[in-house]
Formats: structure tokens, sequence, C-alpha cells
């Protein structure tokens, strides 16, 4: 049943319903993702051999309970490496990465290959779904597209742009309410908060969900596991 | 010798056209929060400082001059010799860094009825608002590179420059400066960092990562070791159980065993 519940939490996870895969894609930091895959694989295994051991304990056939003894460890190692993944690549993700991210690449003009093209693309959408959707600007506010030179600075100049487009308060047509207000940074005129709450709040419940959930699953197979090595060493052939 | 004497009283005449106390100041922050940007900075405009200046039956105008800091040890006059205004470019003055140039030409604004700033607040009203009290320098990103432009250009500033600005009453028929305030502070434009100088080191890892790693590493060692100690037991085992069986029979049929240890 832990299987079952693991793997249904880590397909959540890996279908990233709030849409930041592409940022974390393009910060090259996307582990908390692969934990997650291999929690969903590890789940489905936990699984399957659980109804092996049950059979085993059924049958006391000390072949079929040893098999299922070692398959449970190598799961067990995998399920281990998936949780400290998780936990130790959350803390790579600081507020700094992001904006350094959101600097170089939102609306690159000039992309170097292919994958710099898909990156830049998805960084790009990501925030402007971002900025739209939370009513939030940069990623610790609007100051940070006055603070740094960035690709997007580039190509738009700052007497027009201050700020993308984007951070401005929006009508219901998808136009800004009043540029000038926006590009004065009137109040009520554009979104003066950082987005980086609405990033940090997703990206911890998967990390966190991932690391703590697996743990508990760990510590409960571990007493599983030793309580079917007594039982083990007690069958006689 | 009556020269310096001219000069002396020129100048005094001077001071007191020019109104002592006013200087251009930049706009109300809590109206623009973005203020000074990189290459823009929003002034209020002059109201009810050249009120006394100025008489009921003329029309008058006021130009915004603007200089870089430096260009103020080698000319700030914003007059040619008749008392005419200045009519300096950005392009001839190199952005202002030989003498002020003519950033901007606007309406004298209105003294009795001021804009209100909480209308700001209001949508239908905001623009009214911003285009009646301040004026933003730096604000045409376009007019250097369009040949046709025949108005005052009002381009970008310098990032990280230190600039000063001054308002000049000027009477539109006789085209003559009337009244100036003085330079106003120095204002600086913001100055940039890259992004490659942003830190991204992530510091000391979370507690719950030594948590989680330890414990689990404990877990696994801990199952490592009950299996060894389960495989080497069962082992070892198989020698207890067999020297029972051959113990046992030896009371129920004595002979066989004596046959059997014979053989061996």
């Amino acid at each position: 049943m832990c299987g079952i519940a693991l793997t249904a939490e880590c397909i959540y996870f890996v279908s990233d319903p709030h849409g930041l895969y592409p940022l974390l894609e393009a910060t090259e930091n996307d582990d908390i993702y692969a934990a997650a895959w291999i929690g969903i694989f590890v789940g489905f295994a936990l699984f399957a051999l659980s109804i092996l051991g049950i059979i085993g304990i059924i049958k006391a056939d000390r072949t079929l309970l040893l098999v299922y003894i070692i398959l449970m460890l190598i799961t067990f190692a995998f399920e281990m490496a998936s949780c400290i993944t998780a936990a130790t690549h959350r803390d790579f993700l600081t507020p700094n990465l992001f904006l350094k991210q959101m600097l170089e690449r939102y609306q690159k003009a000039e992309p170097a290959n292919n994958n710099d093209k898909w990156m830049t693309e998805g960084v790009t959408k990501t925030w402007d779904k971002l900025m739209l959707q939370n009513h939030c600007c940069g990623v610790l506010g609007p100051s940070d597209w006055q603070e740094y030179t960035s690709a997007f600075r580039d190509t738009h100049n700052d007497a027009d742009f201050p700020w993308p487009r984007k951070c401005c308060a929006m009508d219901a047509q998808g136009l800004p309410v009043n540029l000038d207000g926006c590009k004065l940074g009137v109040p009520g005129y554009y979104n003066s908060n950082g987005c980086y709450d609405a990033i940090s709040g997703p990206v911890n419940t998967h990390a966190w969900g991932v690391a703590w959930f697996g743990f508990a699953i760990l510590c409960w197979t571990f007493c599983v596991l030793l309580g079917t090595m007594f039982y083990w060493s007690g069958i006689e052939y | 010798m009556c020269r310096p004497w001219i000069v002396v009283a020129f100048c005094c005449l001077g001071q007191l056209c020019a109104d002592q106390s006013l200087k251009p100041q930049i706009a109300a922050p809590q109206l623009a929060m973005n203020n000074p940007t990189l290459t823009t900075v929003a002034l209020e405009k002059p109201f009810c400082v050249f009120d006394r200046s100025m008489h009921p039956n003329k029309s008058y105008t006021i130009y915004l001059y603007a200089m870089k800091e430096s260009a103020s040890a080698m000319s700030s006059l914003v007059t040619d010799g008749s008392s005419k205004p200045l009519d300096s470019t950005f392009q001839q003055t190199n952005g202002g860094q030989l003498r002020p140039y003519k950033a901007g030409v606007f309406q004298v604004p209105s003294c009795a009825s001021p804009p209100r700033l909480v209308d700001a607040g209001d949508v239908s009203k905001v623009s009214d608002v911003l285009k009646q009290y301040l004026f933003r320098v730096g604000d045409d990103g376009t007019c250097l590179r369009d040949p046709n432009f025949l108005d005052v250009c009002n381009p970008p500033l310098a990032p990280g420059t230190t600039y000063r600005f001054k308002y000049v009453l000027i009477d539109s028929t006789e085209g003559i400066v009337k009244d100036q305030t003085l330079w106003s502070d120095p204002i600086k434009t913001r100055r940039v960092k890259i992004p490659l100088q942003v830190d991204t080191w992530p510091g000391r890892r979370s507690a719950a990562m030594f948590v989680i790693t330890s414990i689990l590493s404990v877990l696994l060692f801990l199952l490592l070791a009950g299996i060894l100690a389960a495989v080497s037991l069962a082992v070892r085992r198989p020698e207890g159980p067999s020297a029972e069986t051959r113990c046992t029979p030896q009371t129920t049929q004595p002979s066989d065993p004596r046959a059997q240890l014979g053989s061996e």
C-alpha cells in the first residue's frame, strides 16, 4: 500500500502542475525531478515485492524469502538515494539562482544552439505565466530589472521598458491599465511583489514531499525487513 | 575702474531675478517609485515658482535644461549674450557634457489648480495627473535616430551619471528669458551590475538533509548487518540439527547407526 501511495505521489510531482519544470531545467538543477522519477519506480517495485513477500511467508519458503529480502534491500538503497537527492538539491534552489537565470535567459534574443533556444523559450514562457497569474515581477521585486543588466535589457531600452510589460497591472484584455503609470512605478499600476514565493512554495512541497514521505516509508520498510529476516532465520528446512 | 562695479551690479541683479530658494525637485517618491531609473529622471514641474515674474496678459513657456555635473566647470549658462535662451540639442552638447542642452518645452503649470496626487489612483485620471504633475527627462528613445524629428529631442540619459537641471521661463512673443530657477541638486541615474555578480552559492546545508542522510545510512547499515547475521546463522546451523538426528536414533535403533558408523 505504501508502494502505491509513493508511486501516486511521485506521479503527481512529475506531472508538474505548477509548470515550474522549465525553470529548473534551465538552471540544470532539476534533480528533484529525478528523485521523483526514481520514487515512481521504487513505489511500484515495493508493491510488487510485497506480493512476493506475502507469498513467501504463506509458503514459508526460504529461497523465496531470501530473494524478497535481497530485492527489498536493493529497492531500499534506491529509495534512499532518491530521498537524499531531493533533500540535498532543494538546498541549491536559492533566490539568487532563479534571479541569475531570469536575467540571463528571459527574452534572450540570440540563443547559441537548439538546447539554448529550448531553455530560453521555456524560461520566457514560464516567467510570463508566473508574472501574469501571481501578479508579481522579478524574483525579489521589479527592482531586479533595474539593478542588473540582462538579456531583456539588451533588446529593450530602459526608457520604454524599465521592466517587462507583464509586470504592469493588466486589464481584462491583457493590456496594461496605464503604461506611463507602470513605467514610472505609480503604486497600483505595476506588480511590486517578487515571484520567489510563488516559485519556492511548489518546489518546496515537491522536494519535501518526496524526501520525507520516502523517509517514512523507508523507516517502515526497515521494520518490515528486520522482522522478515528474523522470521527467515527461524524457518527450518 | 567702473567695469568691476558693473559686473557686480549685474550679478546682483541676476541673483535677484533668479528665484533664490527654488530648484527643480525630483517627483514625489510616493507617486513615482521607480525614479531615477537607469536612463530617465522624472522631475516635478515648477508649480507657483515663476508667478511673481509673470504678467497676466502675456503668454509664457517653460524650457527645461539638463547638463552633466561635470559640465558645470566649463559652462552652465542657459542664455546667450542677449538674454535669449540657448538653443542647444543633446547631440550638439555631447549629451550635456559640454554645456546644458534643452530637454523639454511645456506650458506653465497652473498654480491655481495643481493636480491632486490622490487622483493617481483613479484609472481615468491618472494619465492627466502624471502629465500635469511631472516631466520625464530621457523619455524618448527614438528621436535621436529619426532624421525627420523636428521637435525638442529628449533622449535617454547615461546610466550611473550625475545630472543637474534648470527651469527657465520664456516670454513666448519676445522669445527672451524672463526668469530661471537655480540648478537642481545633483541627481544620479542608477548604476547596473552584471548578472555574473549574482552569487548562487547555496550556503550551509539545511538540517533536514543531515537528518535524512544520517538516519537512512544507519538504517541501511543495520539492514546489511542483519542480513549478514541471518545468513551466517543459517550457514552455521546445518551442523547442529544433523548431529542431533544422528544421536537420537541410537536409543531406538541401536544396530543400524553402528553399521553406519562402521561403513563410514
